[in-house]
């Protein structure tokens, strides 16, 4: 059994607490860790827009080039008309994602901090300083509110509240007359099978992307741990510890940077079915 | 649900906090980062647009200004050789010209020369006629013995100017 029922108690078979652990009342590991990142991305954002010139300097080249091809990914999935608006939203997403994930790798996440042991050096961190901030519930349930409500809002504005209903609910392609009111329970059925999808959608979203990189946090703690875990002496566990992660560590950037595109992938793709006007498939 | 949030650590505080870190960065993002990369991205593709643009302009510039050399070059080329046998036909008309003048000016001096001469011989044969007469007038006197008036000279000169056919 991984979760002990109805408390927070870390399980022995995880290396990493399935919760973000308080570094101060409201201040959680991963939320420093959040702000940390969000730092580095501003930071990273003001170099290559200061100054910007028709011939650009080097942070400028990369952040056009990043901008740039998002942009055109966005504007394939939601169209030309949509994509200004919903570029925004996609892109910070892609960003924040990939940079938090590859930041839950940097020496020092998930192993820097107090638990188990004496001196300096401790056998189990249990309370780790920096932890990944996406592998917290809490920052990918509320990027994936923030992703909903950006979606609910474009929505509005494309369809408006009748022509949602329309779009999720009437019959579709262009069906009029009997056939039309046959059809029609079914339609209203799809709708509410549609509406109750769409209430899933930030659960979904969250635990696949937590669910990712909680299990990569615990895939390399348990990997740098397992010449202890198999009875190693002190040098062979050491050796170990920083051999085997290794192969892991290029699986988790696949993975990261993985989770980021199939993040807002799917937010563009939920954008793009419910902006998509019914008269548009004909 | 509760049990859930406490296992996986959900509270609303920090959901609120994580919420926040994130609307942040969508902003600043959106506005001083996003905003101004696609605004300088659309200002270089009308800068490259207005370029291709300018090069399909200096093109057809280029071979109409092209064509026009040509045409300009062949126009030259024709008033060149009109000039050319213009200036042969002249070169030639006032060789010819100068030719007859050469010519009329040479049979003027051959003329003068022939004239001169002409008169060098009559001077010569006058002389000749003068020195012939005395000739023989001293020769008659010396033959006959007998003083010659100026009445026999005049006469024996005058009748051998009249013999002698030169």
């Amino acid at each position: 059994m991984i979760f002990s029922s109805g408390t927070a108690e870390i399980s022995p078979l995880l290396a990493v607490s399935v919760a973000a652990e308080p570094l101060a009342a409201f201040l959680t590991n991963s939320i420093f860790v959040a702000a940390v990142v969000t730092g580095l991305i501003l930071l990273a954002a003001r170099k290559a827009t200061t100054n910007m010139q028709l011939v650009p300097h080097k942070a400028q080249n990369f952040f056009e080039f990043v901008v740039e091809f998002l942009y055109n990914q966005v504007e394939a999935i939601v169209g030309k008309h949509v994509a200004p608006r919903a570029f925004p939203l996609l892109a910070t997403i892609f960003i924040f994602i990939v940079s938090a994930n590859w930041f839950g790798l940097v020496p020092g996440v998930g192993t820097i901090g107090w638990g188990h042991g004496s001196g300096f050096f401790v056998d189990h961190v249990t309370r780790p300083v920096l932890r990944p901030a996406t592998a917290d519930l809490n920052m990918t349930l509320g990027i994936a509110i923030c992703a909903m409500f950006v979606w609910f809002w474009l929505t509005m504005r494309e369809l408006g509240p009748w022509g949602f209903v329309k779009h999720t609910f009437a019959p579709k392609g262009g069906m009029t007359g009997i056939v039309a009111l046959v059809l029609a329970p079914i339609f209203f059925f799809v709708g509410v099978i549609e509406l109750i999808s769409i209430a899933f959608r930030p659960v979904s979203l969250s635990l696949r992307l937590f669910g990712n990189l909680f299990a990569g946090e615990n895939l390399l703690h348990a990997m740098g741990d397992l010449g202890h875990t198999i009875g190693l002496g002190p040098v062979p566990a050491f050796i170990t510890s920083v051999l085997i992660p290794v192969p892991f560590y290029f699986l988790e950037i696949l993975v990261g940077l993985l989770q980021a595109i199939v993040f807002a992938l799917l937010c563009a793709v939920y954008i793009k079915l419910s902006t998509t006007h019914d008269e548009e498939h004909h | 649900m509760e049990a859930a949030a406490e296992i996986f650590g959900i509270s609303w505080a920090k959901l609120l906090a994580q919420v926040i870190i994130f609307l942040a960065v969508y902003f600043i993002l959106s506005k001083y980062a996003f905003g101004p990369i696609l605004a300088i991205l659309e200002k270089r593709r009308e800068r490259i647009a207005e370029g291709e643009a300018n090069l399909a302009k200096i093109k057809s510039d280029l071979s109409s200004a092209e064509e026009k050399a040509e045409e300009i070059i062949s126009q030259a080329n024709s008033r060149a050789d009109g000039m050319i046998s213009e200036a042969r036909e002249s070169a030639a008309a006032f060789e010819e010209k100068e030719r007859q003048k050469a010519v009329a000016e040479a049979g003027k001096i051959i003329a003068k020369a022939n004239e001169a001469t002409e008169l060098e011989r009559e001077r010569l044969l006058a002389e000749l006629k003068r020195d012939f007469g005395r000739l023989v007038v001293d020769t008659t006197g010396k033959v006959t013995g007998k003083v010659l008036n100026d009445g026999d000279r005049q006469r024996i000169n005058e009748e051998t100017a009249g013999q002698i056919a030169l």
